[in-house]
């Protein structure tokens, strides 16, 4: 690594996604109204995910896009309406557009993208009607504030609360959230380029082009899919967080308003830093690391806030982050999560789909399959909370966090591992579309102790222990192997050594 | 007001008293069979076996259409407020005409605010019969409070409200451990502390049937999980074989238990460790014991319930007087679409809470298992036009042989937005707190009076720690 980190980093953030999830669709006719129905399913969403995080180029800012898809989280689970493949894709197309991009931007796009409009029951939500009881629906406005940017409680800088006489301080109060909901009042799907083709399996109706879960909802009802006059957002004055929006205001203007002042917010930085960089560096980041990288999101050294390209540069080249000596330090990194297990899995062995189309499905099941998907996650609290810690356990005792283990328990520490048996070979069902290659293995496989320590550069980093290395090695040397073996039986050895160094601490914790 | 000294003291007793177990190796008897360690007058175990069976419904259960007013004056009230017209339904309001067949009429005429005739959603018909015949009872209005409040207390302050109300994550916290996100144990954990001294074996005193939460951690109890199927075992050790190799084998059961110096290295391979010794012996047990009633097909909670059964059925083998088990479904969260979906999920709720009742039944430990169900949250009684939103208190139920069903328990809420027993758009002020119903609830399962405020650490500060919900609440003597 002669160049050093930064440039290769500002190489591989210049990258833009060489193939989007809207391409994806395109290219593999997801997005046509055929025989096949796809603006039924939800699968076509599955199989655009994996075959991003599977294949292709720019990894770092698919790396970054997922990371923020756990934070601005919509699942796949939970989106109503038709073209939730595509829908979906587009949410992930936006998180790549602006991984290193403006934090304003990103939140504005996010607000008004139709999975998220769903998910969070923007779309459709109406000023109060004082005559039915209707008052505006209170979830996404509750959420963007609790989870998309401040927080519940008031933080320093280096992300520990800020007390008053010992008490958190509430960032705010349940009249802020009644308050902000007007705010997402009004907006409903863009149906102005929209065209309408008879469903193949029922000629009573018709099916609306996929554009419309692609762009951005709008308050103007003239593009609604009926289309009217007036529209739904409440005009009165909004009062939240010390912000006052004049009665009268316009639903974009008041939109542009909120936003902007929840990204002014002191806390945002710390709040967002903490949460990428557990996500993408160690479980306890120290209160200087949070500081460094918070302090990087309030002013990029060029005068802007909330410069995401700068804030993950800052999360990757903190000093904490490279110090060598953290990788024996006890307290420091993080639990692998499952997904990030299988595509380093499938991406470090030579993936490849026979369909092209990379059709795995929802892995959830921890029982008998990985027990996590990615933009699956069971509701928009993530897989897992930040601050998630395993009770009884070393890291509660030692007040550390462990948020990944809220996935672990008895049960899916044997699926794992019952499901890597089955994904190395691919053999298990749910993985019969791929094949991995194992190209650079193959030539190693008569060499038990060089094919463990390649093993464990390009799945560890080096950091097997030498007792699990020597465990490994002596099972491996048990399955007999020679230059010339069929690659049959080169294969099982590889596999048996993947298993070997994939279902071990030392791979499952990344330091 | 400030938190009372006296709590802070008995906690510290149960602190001691949990490390005396440590010390003894409570947490890792497996092995040993350790048995009766306990304090007599901690814990009772007389009476045979017990258990608590808590069902979460996550998201917060939409409450106002669970238990609906039936009678002509309420129902009106309750459908101007949901959006309804007359009797059609409409908005989020139910058609009155679709209620007549689950309408709950109390033995012994009891009536309650504002004379209120309550109906269960038209798809819960089974729980309806179990009302009728006395095994299940509706808690109305249950929340959590750290002492009893009125509606000026709370928009003055002078009582302290639980913290980050109306938030999911907190208050799912809240309900299982009485503190938001970041508790260390719940108070399904802290009965299985004071009753795993009757267990032989107290890794199976709590069971996890569902993901992973707090409700079931206790300073020393662990939640032991099962799938819906039994426990996971590891395919490669059970076989003997990975990839063909003995030797491979072996390697990776050393493997998997081997920790590194990292913490969270040494964590994963502990529970690698108890997920290798414990999945055998509990697919064992749960082999002899068959059930052969219908948990039907494709019902995920029906599903989880049936998985516990499995485990009563097997508590002989198991080693076990007392369980706490955990299970879940979720959904409730129905801020759009509430009508369709809601019914649905209550439809689901209905036929695996009555396929378990049936399965105690024939288990013939009916009046030893107690269910109970649990949730983020109520919601608004208010309509944000197809749903509700964020509430604080809500109804609940309670299920069993030794529950004294067939009537209602806690006070009715009116059916209002502008009354005080809410807080606005019909949030409910709880009026029974959740430290009540877990008290009522850990009185039966042999948690002694000085022990509760372990259980329920504000139960001090209401009048009685017993709601009366069930039989033989006092035979811990």
């Amino acid at each position: 690594m002669s160049e050093g980190y930064e440039p290769w980093l500002n190489r591989e953030m210049r990258q833009a996604n060489d193939f989007s999830a809207q391409q994806y669709f395109e290219a593999r006719g997801f997005d046509q109204v055929d025989d096949n129905r796809f603006f039924n399913g939800t699968s076509t969403g599955d199989y655009m995910i994996w075959s991003q995080l599977l294949s292709g180029g720019s990894a770092v800012r698919k790396r970054f896009a997922l990371a923020l898809s756990e934070f601005f989280v919509v699942s796949l689970n939970d989106i109503n309406l038709s073209w939730r493949g595509p829908a979906i894709g587009e949410y992930w197309d936006i998180l790549n557009r602006n991984a290193f991009g403006s934090f304003r931007a990103l939140i504005e796009e996010i607000t008004l993208n139709p999975a998220m409009g769903v998910y969070l029951n923007t779309r459709g939500n109406r000023r109060a009607d004082p005559r039915r009881g209707r008052v505006p629906d209170e979830n996404f406005g509750r959420e963007i504030m609790q989870l998309f940017s401040i927080g519940l409680f008031e933080l320093n800088q280096d992300g520990s609360p800020r007390l008053n006489s010992g008490e958190l301080i509430e960032t705010y109060t349940n009249d802020d959230v009644t308050e902000i909901a007007k705010v997402f009042t009004g907006y409903d799907l863009d149906y102005s380029q929209t065209t309408f083709t008879p469903d193949p399996g029922n000629p009573s109706r018709t099916i609306a082009s996929v554009d419309h879960v692609r762009r951005p909802m709008t308050a103007d009802p003239s593009k609604w899919s009926r289309s009217l006059n007036d529209g739904f957002h409440a005009t009165e004055e909004k009062q939240f967080l010390g912000l006052t929006i004049p009665a009268g205001t316009s639903a974009e203007e008041s939109l542009r308003l909120a936003l902007d002042h929840l990204v002014d917010h002191p806390n945002v930085g710390p709040f967002f830093a903490r949460q990428m960089i557990q996500r993408l560096v160690t479980s306890n980041p120290s209160p200087g690391y949070i500081s460094r990288v918070a302090a990087v999101f309030a002013n990029n050294g060029r005068g802007q806030r909330g410069d995401l390209g700068s804030v993950f540069k800052a999360i990757l080249l903190d000093e904490e982050a490279l110090d060598p000596a953290k990788v024996a330090d006890p307290s420091f990194g993080k639990l692998r999560e499952p997904m990030l297990r299988f595509v380093q899995l499938a991406r470090t062995f030579g993936v490849r789909s026979e369909s092209g189309n990379f059709e795995v499905r929802n892995l959830s099941n921890p029982a008998n399959q990985l027990g996590q998907s990615p933009l699956r996650s069971p509701s928009v609290f993530n897989f897992f909370r930040p601050g998630y810690f395993p009770t009884g356990s070393q890291s509660a005792a030692n007040n550390l966090l462990a948020p990944e283990f809220q996935l672990v328990n008895e049960t899916s520490v044997a699926g794992y591992v019952n499901f890597l048996e089955r994904a190395v070979d691919t053999s298990a069902w749910f993985l019969r579309d791929l094949s991995l290659r194992y190209s650079a293995e193959l030539p190693l496989a008569h060499d038990a102790a060089g094919l463990v320590e390649h093993l464990d550069l390009v799945l560890t980093a080096n950091q097997l222990s030498a007792s699990v290395k020597d465990t490994i090695l002596s099972a491996l040397e048990d399955i007999p192997v020679e230059q010339n073996s069929p690659d049959t039986d080169k294969l099982r050895r590889i596999h048996a050594g993947v298993v070997l160094v994939m279902a071990s601490t030392d791979y499952l914790v990344q330091k | 007001m400030h938190i009372s000294r006296e709590l802070e003291l008995s906690r510290r007793a149960f602190l001691r008293r949990s490390s005396q177990l440590a010390a003894m190796g409570a947490a890792s008897s497996y092995a040993l069979g350790l048995a009766g360690i306990g304090e007599a007058a901690a814990f009772s175990s007389s009476g045979g076996y017990k258990a608590l069976v808590c069902v979460f419904l996550y998201g917060g259960n939409d409450h106002g259409n669970t238990l609906i007013p039936f009678d002509p004056t309420n129902y009106a009230r309750y459908a101007a407020i949901r959006g309804g017209i007359d009797d059609q339904g409409g908005g989020i309001a139910l058609p009155r005409s679709s209620l007549a067949s689950t309408v709950l009429m109390p033995a012994g005429g009891q009536t309650v605010t504002d004379d209120i005739t309550y109906a269960l959603a038209p798809t819960m018909p089974r729980l309806k019969a179990r009302f009728d015949q006395g095994s299940m009872a509706p808690i109305l209005n249950v929340g959590p409070l750290l002492a009893p409040m009125t509606r000026a207390e709370y928009d003055n302050r002078s009582v302290p409200r639980p913290p980050k109300l109306f938030s999911h994550n907190d208050q799912q916290s809240t309900w299982q451990s009485s503190q938001p996100e970041g508790s260390q144990t719940g108070w399904g954990g802290r009965m299985g502390d004071l009753a795993q001294s009757s267990n032989t074996n107290a890794m199976f005193t709590a069971i996890n049937a569902t993901g992973n939460a707090v409700f079931l951690s206790g300073e020393q109890a662990l939640p032991y999980q099962v799938s819906s199927s039994g426990a996971v075992l590891f395919r490669p050790l059970e076989r003997g074989r990975l990839f063909r190799s003995g030797a491979a084998t072996s390697a990776l059961e050393t493997i998997l238990t081997t920790g590194s110096g990292n913490i969270l290295a040494a964590d994963y391979a502990t529970i690698n460790d108890r997920s290798i010794k414990f999945g055998s012996f509990v697919n064992d047990a749960l082999e002899n014991a068959a059930i052969s009633t219908d948990f039907g097909d494709g019902n995920r909670l029906a599903d989880q319930l049936k998985a516990v059964a499995g485990m009563i059925a097997a508590r002989g083998s198991l080693g076990v007087t007392r369980q706490v088990f955990m299970v879940s479904m979720g959904g409730f969260d129905n801020h759009d679409g509430l009508i369709g979906r809601h019914e649905g999920l209550l439809a689901e709720l209905d036929f695996a809470l009555d396929a378990f009742y049936q399965a105690t039944i024939e288990l013939g430990v009916a009046d030893q298992v107690t269910t109970f169900t649990a949730s983020d949250f109520g919601r608004t009684l208010a309509s944000n036009g197809d749903g509700s939103d964020h509430g604080w208190g809500g109804h609940h139920f309670v299920l069993g042989g030794s529950v004294n069903g067939g009537r209602f328990y806690g006070r009715a809420p009116h059916v209002s937005v502008d009354t005080p027993d809410q807080v606005g758009r019909g949030r409910l002020l709880p009026t029974t707190s959740v430290d009540e119903y877990s008290s009522t609830l850990a009185l039966w399962f042999g948690v002694s009076p000085s022990d509760l405020p372990s259980i329920a650490p504000n139960i001090g500060r209401f009048a009685s720690s017993d709601v009366g919900f069930l039989r033989s609440s006092t035979m811990h003597t």
